[in-house]
C-alpha cells in the first residue's frame, strides 16, 4: 500500500485588508512628508530655495550609530539644513519603569546605551537610594567607581574607532574591537553580562570582586597604558586625520550652555565642567584625577579630550585598586521597598554627558514617575547647529564627534 | 541643603512661589505659576548671585489631577541642584511658555514632553512628535493612557507606514482615554 503524497494547496497573501497594499515600493523614504507641515519650522525646512534638494539619510545608514534618519538639505554638497527624525529605536522606558518596582526597573535602565550602561544604571539607583535614604558601604562605592571607569573606557577606545570609520580609516576599529573586548570580558568576570551588566543594585553592587576579573584587570593594567598609547599612534600621527578634524564643527563656550550640551563635548570647548568635580556623588571627592579641557571647540578637540580622559580613568583605577575597603557590598534592606513619597534628582558624569534620572514616590513599590535624562539626546540635537555650512562628508565626522548613541536618544 | 540658596531665593522671589522652598539631600525645589516661568527662569540665569546656567534636565510630570513640568538647573554658586516646578497646569489644555530663548537646547526636550504629555510649550517654534510616530493619537506617558486600548487605536503602530499621510483628528481633548473608555 502506498502513502499518497498529500499535496498541499498554494498559499495566497490575503489581500483583503484595505490598509495594505503594495503598490508603491515599500521601503523607500520620500524625504517630504505627505501630511501637511506641523510647525512654523517644519515648513520653512520643507521649502526648498534655489538649487537646493533633499536627501534622506539613514535610517539604515552605517554611520548614523544607530537606527537615525537624518533629512539633509542641500546645496550642491553643501548642509544647508536638517531635520533628524527620531523614534525608530524608542522602546517607552519611562513608561516600562512606571509599571515595574525599584529593583526591577533597574533592569530596563540598563539598555538605554548598549555601550556604557552602567553609567544608566547608575543615576536611577542613586535617586532610588536618595529617598530611600539608604547608606552604601564604601566597599560598594569603591567596586562602582572601579566598573564605571572601566566601562568609560570602554566607551571612549570605542568611540575612537567610530570616529576613525565614520572619516574612512577602517583599521583603528578593530584596535578598538580588541580594547574593548578586553574589558567587556573582564567586566563579564565580575557582572556575569558583556554588554547589558545590570549590576548596580540599590544600596550596593550585585557582586563582590572575584579572582577572574581580578587577574584579568591586573593583566591589562601592566600593559594598558602602552597598548593604547600604540593604537592611537595610528590616528594622532596621521596627517591627513588631523588635518581633517581641526577647525571642523567649532562649539564655543555660549553656544554649548544655550544647547545644554555637557560632558567631554563641553570640556573640549574649554568649560571645566565634570560632575564627578562640580557635583561629588559616590567617593570621587577622595580620589585624585585631573579635568582635560582644550580651548579649541572643534572636532579634534573633543577626539583628544576623551584620549586624556582615557588616562585619568586609569589612574581612578588604581586608586580604586590602591584603597579599596574591607567590608560589605550591600546595605540592608527589605526586598519589597515602599520609599515614603517624594522627590529625587541625581546625576552622574558618563562618558558622553550628564546622565540624570528624576523620581517620584508616591509610597508604593514602583515609581510614580521616572524621567531618564541622556546626554546623547542633548547631543544629537546640537547637530543641527553644528552641521550646516560643512559638506556631507564632514558633516558626518561632526556627528561622530559630538558621539550620540541612538539607544540613548530614544530611549 | 543649601540655607543660603534658600533665603536668596525666598527673598528674590517671595511673593511668586506658590509653595513654601522645599530642601532635601542636596536639591532646592521652588513652585511657581506656569505663567511666572520665563522671569524666573531668566532671573536664576542671569542674575549673579544665581548664575543657574546649565539646564541639567525639563520633565513633563503627570500627578493625576494637574500637570507639572519640571526644570533641573545647576549652578557653581550653588552646592545644590535647583528645581523649578511649574505646578497647576490644567490636564484638558495644559500650557507653558518655553524657555527656548534661553537654552536652545530645550527645544527637544520640550517635544518630548509635548509629545508624551502633550504639554503645549508657547514660544517652541518646532513643537510636533518626537518619539512617536506623526499619526498617533495619543500621549504615553499620561496616567490616564491605558497600555492596550491606546496604543492599538493609533494607526501608526505596526500596520500602516509611518509617514503615510492622514486626516488629524479635530481636537486634542478627544485623545482622552478615559473618556471614551468610559
Amino acid at each position: 500500500m502506498t502513502a499518497t503524497p498529500h499535496v498541499h494547496p498554494p498559499q495566497e497573501v490575503p489581500s483583503d485588508d484595505p490598509r495594505v497594499e503594495l503598490d508603491a515600493a515599500t521601503g523607500a523614504f520620500e524625504p517630504i512628508p505627505p501630511y501637511p507641515p506641523r510647525t512654523e519650522r517644519e515648513s520653512e525646512f520643507y521649502t526648498l530655495g534655489d538649487g537646493e534638494m533633499f536627501i534622506n539619510m539613514g535610517p539604515q545608514h552605517p554611520s548614523t550609530h544607530g537606527v537615525l534618519r537624518i533629512v539633509l538639505k542641500l546645496d550642491g554638497e553643501n548642509v544647508v539644513d536638517l531635520d533628524p527624525v527620531l523614534g525608530y529605536l524608542h522602546r517607552g522606558v519611562e513608561k516600562l519603569c512606571e509599571n515595574a518596582d525599584y529593583h526591577h526597573s533597574i533592569a530596563y535602565l540598563d539598555p538605554l546605551e548598549y555601550i556604557s550602561s552602567l553609567f544608566c544604571e547608575w543615576p536611577g539607583v542613586l535617586a532610588f537610594e536618595k529617598l530611600l535614604d539608604v547608606e552604601v558601604p564604601r566597599r560598594a562605592e569603591y567596586i562602582r567607581v572601579l566598573a564605571t571607569e572601566l566601562n568609560r573606557i570602554l566607551s571612549h577606545s570605542m568611540f575612537i574607532g567610530w570616529m576613525a570609520l565614520d572619516l574612512g580609516g577602517l583599521t583603528p576599529i578593530l584596535y578598538s574591537l580588541i580594547e574593548r573586548d578586553e574589558i567587556a570580558e573582564m567586566l563579564a568576570a565580575l557582572t556575569g553580562q558583556r554588554l547589558l551588566f545590570n549590576y548596580l543594585r540599590i544600596g550596593g553592587v550585585n557582586g563582590d570582586l572575584n579572582h577572574e576579573f581580578l587577574s584579568r584587570l591586573g593583566d591589562w593594567m601592566s600593559r594598558a597604558t602602552t597598548q593604547i598609547e600604540s593604537n592611537l599612534t595610528l590616528l594622532n600621527e596621521n596627517e591627513i586625520f588631523v588635518r581633517r578634524m581641526r577647525g571642523l564643527g567649532t562649539l564655543d563656550k555660549e553656544t554649548a550652555f544655550r544647547m545644554a550640551v555637557t560632558g567631554p563635548n563641553l570640556r573640549a570647548s574649554g568649560v571645566p565642567l565634570d560632575f564627578r568635580r562640580a557635583h561629588p556623588y559616590s567617593v570621587f571627592p577622595e580620589l585624585e584625577f585631573d579635568i582635560p579641557t582644550r580651548d579649541e571647540g572643534d572636532c579634534l578637540a573633543r577626539y583628544l579630550v576623551r584620549i586624556d580622559e582615557i588616562k585619568q580613568s586609569l589612574r581612578i583605577i588604581d586608586q580604586c585598586l590602591e584603597n579599596m575597603p574591607d567590608g560589605p557590598i550591600m546595605a540592608k534592606l527589605p526586598r519589597l521597598l515602599r520609599p515614603r513619597p517624594g522627590r529625587a534628582y541625581a546625576a552622574v558624569e558618563g562618558p558622553r554627558g550628564q546622565y540624570s534620572a528624576y523620581v517620584i514616590s508616591d509610597g508604593t513599590d514602583q515609581p510614580f514617575r521616572m524621567r531618564i535624562h541622556d546626554p546623547s539626546f542633548v547631543h544629537l540635537q546640537s547637530v543641527g547647529v553644528l552641521m550646516p555650512g560643512h559638506l556631507i562628508a564632514d558633516a558626518m565626522a561632526v556627528m561622530a564627534s559630538l558621539d550620540p548613541i541612538m539607544g540613548g536618544v530614544d530611549k | 541643603m543649601d540655607a543660603a540658596l534658600k533665603r536668596r531665593l525666598a527673598a528674590r522671589f517671595g511673593e511668586r512661589l506658590t509653595s513654601p522652598i522645599h530642601q532635601r539631600h542636596d536639591e532646592t525645589e521652588i513652585r511657581i505659576g506656569p505663567g511666572d516661568v520665563p522671569d524666573v527662569v531668566r532671573a536664576v540665569h542671569d542674575e549673579p548671585e544665581f548664575r543657574f546656567i546649565l539646564l541639567a534636565d525639563l520633565a513633563g510630570v503627570d500627578t493625576g489631577t494637574s500637570m507639572q513640568v519640571v526644570y533641573h538647573l545647576w549652578s557653581e554658586t550653588s552646592a545644590d541642584w535647583l528645581r523649578v516646578v511649574a505646578d497647576g497646569l490644567s490636564r484638558e489644555d495644559p500650557r507653558v511658555p518655553s524657555v527656548t530663548f534661553l537654552w536652545q537646547g530645550a527645544e527637544w526636550m520640550e517635544r518630548e514632553a509635548y509629545d508624551m504629555f502633550g504639554i503645549t510649550f508657547e514660544g517652541n517654534r518646532d513643537l510636533r512628535r518626537i518619539y512617536m510616530p506623526p499619526d498617533y493619537q495619543s500621549f504615553p506617558l499620561r496616567k490616564d493612557f491605558y497600555l492596550a486600548d491606546d496604543a492599538a487605536r493609533s494607526p501608526g503602530a505596526g500596520v500602516r507606514h509611518m509617514e503615510q499621510s492622514h486626516t488629524p483628528r479635530s481636537g486634542r481633548t478627544e485623545t482622552l482615554v478615559r473618556k471614551t473608555r468610559a
